[in-house]
């Protein structure tokens, strides 16, 4: 009996740790060099996107959707609670991206409210969407 | 007596002027009202926080 508990009991630990999210998830670095490179970038919708006309391996752009889906499912998330739906949390999420120079960085390219693909430069600041100010 | 019929008749006014029909004309020009963009502003000064918050929570996303 007691044995069959506490087999039950690791089962249960081994499940939960294997369903619990990393706490200490690191980015992804493939697409850390993609966003280097310029293949992809950060869009005014608060979602990743492919930079017009790049080359896009099926690994990378695998990546980058998984990316979108999980930033998807915290939006849903966090939208519930806040009272707010999908989109509104997106779009203010990408207005804090777009303002913070170390997740919007220089040489990163972005799409801005218009669809338009742009490049952060050390002379050209980021043009944030005219809804976040 | 004097006052309840002073009374009466400012109510009997009341009345009156209330029933006045007022004429609203149609504008020619339908109204363009144009809030779409301060409400969506307003929601996002709102969400700061939430933003913030869900950024910090998922760090490896961005």
């Amino acid at each position: 009996m007691t044995q069959r508990t506490s087999s039950l009991a690791a089962a249960f630990t081994m499940l939960s740790v294997m369903l619990a999210p990393p706490a200490f998830a690191q980015r992804d670095s493939a697409i850390a060099e993609a966003r280097a490179a310029g293949l992809v970038g950060e869009q005014a919708d608060g979602y990743l996107g492919f930079v017009t006309g790049a080359q896009i391996s099926a690994d990378l752009r695998g990546r980058v959707e998984q990316n979108n889906m999980r930033r998807r499912a915290a939006y849903t998330e966090r939208a519930a609670s806040a009272n707010a739906n999908v989109a509104e949390i997106a779009v203010a999420v990408a207005c804090e991206v777009f303002q913070d120079p170390h997740r919007l960085r220089v040489g990163e390219r972005y799409r801005d409210e218009a669809g338009q693909w742009r490049q952060h430069t050390a002379t050209q600041a980021v043009a944030v969407p005219a809804v976040c100010n | 007596m004097m006052g309840r019929i002073l009374a009466l008749g400012l109510g009997a006014a009341v009345l009156a002027t209330g029933c006045i029909p007022v004429q609203i004309q149609a504008p020619d020009r339908p109204i363009e009202i144009n809030l779409n963009v301060n409400i969506r502003q307003e929601v996002i000064v709102r969400l700061e926080r939430d933003a913030e918050e869900l950024l910090q929570q998922n760090q490896d996303l961005f």
